[in-house]
């Protein structure tokens, strides 16, 4: 059953349109779905207790996941999760009709205990203990009861299973642009052979551009990302390097006076390894949880490479290269879509950021140029830098709710 | 200070002796953020964002004299949150801290609403991270919400969140042209000033004050993450408040006590005279409560100043180095009496001091609250040390307090150990009133 998830944790950011934004004590909350009713819960509630409270204590073990939870009360609260099992688990604190988890503790070696914080509201709860190599184990429902809570944040977990569809979804598409590129590489190759360096220089943006909305990042591609679009960094020659292969080494030379003799090697060498890119893909089997993580890994590299102008080497095509990433991360979003409209209650407001980065982008592209980075303004790049932060702080909670998480 | 029949004086409460400059052009070394390794997860980077280094400029100077012994030393205000709500901002009136980050910001909103929300965000955010506590969770729907910097449990940790707002926020972008602060302007270039714009003015103004600096930066980072797509960092730069050596005020990186004379913050008269702006100072209603905040990042040339007499230096800034008293006087709080040194025999008549604050019945009327910090910045392209003040004076305006006492500073001998190269002009909001208030609504609603 769906889960309206609860609500973004308390005072995160200002954008979410206009005056969404609540301090905690005043936030407006959609409890769990309990029986099929909405609770609207307002006023204050326990977030005021010190984290260095006593927690509840709780056993997490195959026969008891759960025991100890004697006192249920709502508020903000820290339960002591103690695994007497010889494994690690894994613990979830879940609505018990709702399925949606308020918390969680990932890799809980045997004999140790760590705490974790919740806001609970009026409802039922459990705790669902998932012991590596076993079955999950559900403990008693707890029932929080009283004047109703705000609750929460808290959503439906995503396993495996729900991700296998749009991650093949996502490879697909990927493997679908693999023969433009390979085509593209394939003209600028042409075109560095046959000297016309002008021509070479435009073939170069066309062919990158198509590689950066692929949406590689953070080794989607392997090696082969290193090889294709890596740039000096670590490479004890710089520029200079013979370790220094692909687009950007091509663009060093296409824009500094290299001469075609001395690219074509250069070409080759890219042409070559997007063909083997292309053959191993089909192959490839992308880890769904590499899925989630790219919704925002692909943007985090815009703003850490292409908007200081780190990998720069003379085309000035940084703004060009962040829309294509941008693209990328909505060629993403929009196979996650299906599984966040239930957990992520932001969309809306998502698709809004990404917008105003689009629209400032597509600003800087006129007349097929676009603007380098470094003849920005003052103020269109803060814009600039200020819409993608605000994308990135959007995404990450996607990367958060991605996570692959097992449910039995 | 206050007489008996309610006259002030000069004389007490020393006056604006504040910096002054000198034209020493440094180039400006820019460390681009080159970005080297792949590690995930970066939000970080977003807060240090001021990494382009100016460094041309040249300073001023503090040293202050008269009254209140002790009273601005730093002291740790220990866990003890200190009040947010108040008619002023509290960060105004309190003693230096330890540890600052003084912080520029330009708005990314696109309209008054936004910018509304903004400084709720702003507000609440302050309000949560002066008065301490424990982070609220995130469950599995996002990254912690907390950095994790003090721990699980944020300590108030004596922090301080002083808000203004700068002459670039009345532009057209927000139709609050005619709300503007009379006074309020962006910073014009002063004879001695060698400013980079880079690192002047702003639209917004941010100081964090605190007993220690992971305190300061925690609420930086977070501030910045909450304002994400509504503000960015325009210039930044951290100080630090030194501990008294031995005793008295503490002191500069020229080896002299800066901010001895202060006007008196206990005193309501002397300070509804001088620091608090408002309607009867001729600003608009909203603006009851607030004050002029002039910003100075003053480098100062300490390699040059080192190479310099004691003699003289102590005849540049009129006091003596190791005592802080005027060079007439015993004491740090004795107060200077330049009427029996016409001719500035004993204190030259273009020593800092002297020019700062003549103490005479005309000139006490410009005395100023100094808030200063040192700073330090590493080294600039000929290996110097980049190091100076970061000057922060509070005042009921401007041309007739800071900027005339910097006036009469232009030229002074101190000139050419200093650069200012930056800073700016804010107006420092009244304060958030209660729970429901927040900085700027009577601006913006």
């Amino acid at each position: 059953m769906a889960e309206t998830p609860d609500e973004q944790p308390p005072g995160r950011r200002w954008w979410q349109g206009r005056g969404r934004w609540l301090p905690p004590a005043l936030a407006v909350v959609v409890a769990g779905v309990a029986i099929g009713t909405v609770t609207l819960v307002s006023g204050p509630d326990g977030d005021k207790e010190s984290a260095a409270e006593a927690g509840t204590g709780i056993d997490v073990s195959l026969g008891t996941c759960g025991r100890g939870w004697s006192r249920p009360h709502p508020g903000t609260q820290v339960f002591e999760l103690h695994n007497t099992m010889d494994r690690p688990a894994e613990v979830h604190l879940v609505n018990a009709r709702s399925g949606a988890v308020y918390g969680e503790v990932e890799g809980l070696a045997p004999g140790t205990t760590r705490p974790l914080r919740a806001r609970l509201g009026a409802g039922t709860y459990r705790f669902r203990c998932l012991p590596d190599d076993a079955a999950a184990v559900t403990g008693p429902e707890v029932r929080i009861g009283g004047p109703a809570h705000g609750s929460g944040p808290a959503a439906v977990p995503v396993d495996q299973h729900d991700l296998i569809p749009p991650t093949l979804a996502y490879q697909k598409w990927v493997g679908g642009r693999m023969d433009d590129l390979a085509g593209a590489t394939d003209t600028l190759r042409a075109k560095v052979r046959s000297g016309d360096l002008a021509a070479a220089r435009s073939a170069w943006l066309t062919a990158h551009l198509l590689y950066e909305r692929m949406g590689a990042a953070y080794g989607t591609f392997g090696d082969a990302d290193q090889a294709i679009n890596g740039t000096d960094a670590g490479l004890p020659g710089g520029v200079d390097d013979p370790g220094f292969t692909g687009f950007h080494r091509l663009e060093q030379g296409l824009w500094h006076g290299g001469t075609a003799a001395a690219l074509r090697p250069v070409a080759d060498r890219l042409a070559k390894d997007v063909h083997t890119l292309r053959t191993n893909w089909a192959t490839e089997r992308m880890d769904p949880l590499d899925l989630g993580l790219r919704a925002h890994e692909i943007l985090e590299n815009t703003l850490q490479f292409e908007l200081t102008g780190r990998t720069d080497y003379g085309s000035g095509s940084n703004l060009a290269t962040a829309r294509a990433n941008l693209d990328g991360t909505r060629a993403v979003l929009t196979r996650l879509r299906p599984l966040l409209r239930t957990r992520y209650p932001h969309l809306t407001a998502l698709d809004a950021s990404l917008g105003r980065l689009e629209k400032l982008l597509d600003a800087q592209h006129e007349d097929g140029r676009w603007t380098p980075l470094k003849d920005l303004s003052r103020p269109d790049r803060q814009h600039i830098d200020a819409a993608t932060g605000d994308a990135l702080e959007r995404l990450a909670d996607i990367a958060a709710i991605c996570d692959v998480r097992r449910t039995a | 200070m206050t007489t008996a029949d309610g006259t002030e004086r000069p004389g007490n409460g020393g006056a604006a002796e504040t910096a002054a400059t000198g034209g020493a052009p440094g180039p400006a070394p820019r460390t681009g953020a080159a970005a080297a390794g792949r590690t995930r997860r970066g939000f970080l980077r977003g807060a240090a964002v001021a990494g382009t280094a100016g460094a041309a400029g040249a300073v001023g100077l503090v040293a202050g004299q008269a009254a209140h012994a002790g009273a601005d030393t730093p002291a740790p205000r220990a866990e003890r949150p200190v009040p947010f709500h108040g008619v002023h901002q509290n960060g105004i009136l309190a003693a230096p801290c330890r540890s600052t980050a003084f912080v520029s910001f330009d708005v990314t909103a696109d309209a008054r609403a936004d910018l509304a929300d903004l400084f709720r965000t702003l507000t609440e955010r302050a309000r949560f991270l002066t008065g301490g506590g424990a982070p609220p969770p995130a469950g599995i729907t996002a990254p912690p919400t907390d950095s994790g910097t003090l721990g699980p449990e944020v300590p108030a940790g004596g922090l301080l969140v002083t808000v203004g707002v700068g002459a670039s926020l009345f532009d057209d972008r927000y139709g609050l042209g005619p709300r503007a602060p009379r006074r309020l302007t962006a910073m014009a270039p002063f004879p001695d000033d060698d400013l980079d714009p880079a690192w002047c003015d702003g639209d917004i103004s941010v100081q964090f004050c605190a007993d220690s600096q992971d305190t300061v930066l925690h609420a930086l980072r977070d501030i910045a993450r909450h304002t994400r797509g509504g503000l960015q960092v325009r210039w930044r730069l951290d100080g630090f408040s030194s501990p008294p050596r031995p005793s008295g005020t503490p002191r500069n990186h020229m080896g002299f006590k800066d901010g001895t004379a202060n006007p008196d913050r206990a005193d309501r008269r002397t300070m509804n005279r001088l620091v608090w702006a408002g309607p009867p100072s001729g600003e608009p209603a909203w603006a009851d409560g607030g004050s002029y905040q002039a910003v100075r990042l003053i480098r100062m040339l300490v390699e040059f100043w080192d190479r310099v007499s004691l003699t003289e230096q102590e005849r540049m800034f009129g006091r003596s180095r190791d005592t802080g008293a005027p060079l007439d006087g015993n004491h740090e709080h004795d107060t200077p009496r330049f009427a029996q040194d016409p001719k500035g025999d004993v204190i030259p008549l273009d020593s800092h001091i002297r020019l700062a604050n003549p103490r005479t019945a005309d000139t006490d009327r410009n005395r100023i609250l100094r808030r200063s910090y040192n700073y330090d910045r590493g080294t600039d392209s000929n290996g110097n040390l980049d190091m100076g003040l970061l000057f922060c004076s509070y005042q009921q305006d401007l041309q007739r307090q800071f900027k005339t006492v910097q006036q009469r500073l232009a030229g002074e001998p101190l000139t050419d150990y200093i650069s200012p190269f930056g800073g700016g002009y804010f107006y420092a909001l009244p304060g958030v009133r209660n729970a429901h208030d927040w900085w700027g609504r009577g601006l913006l609603t």
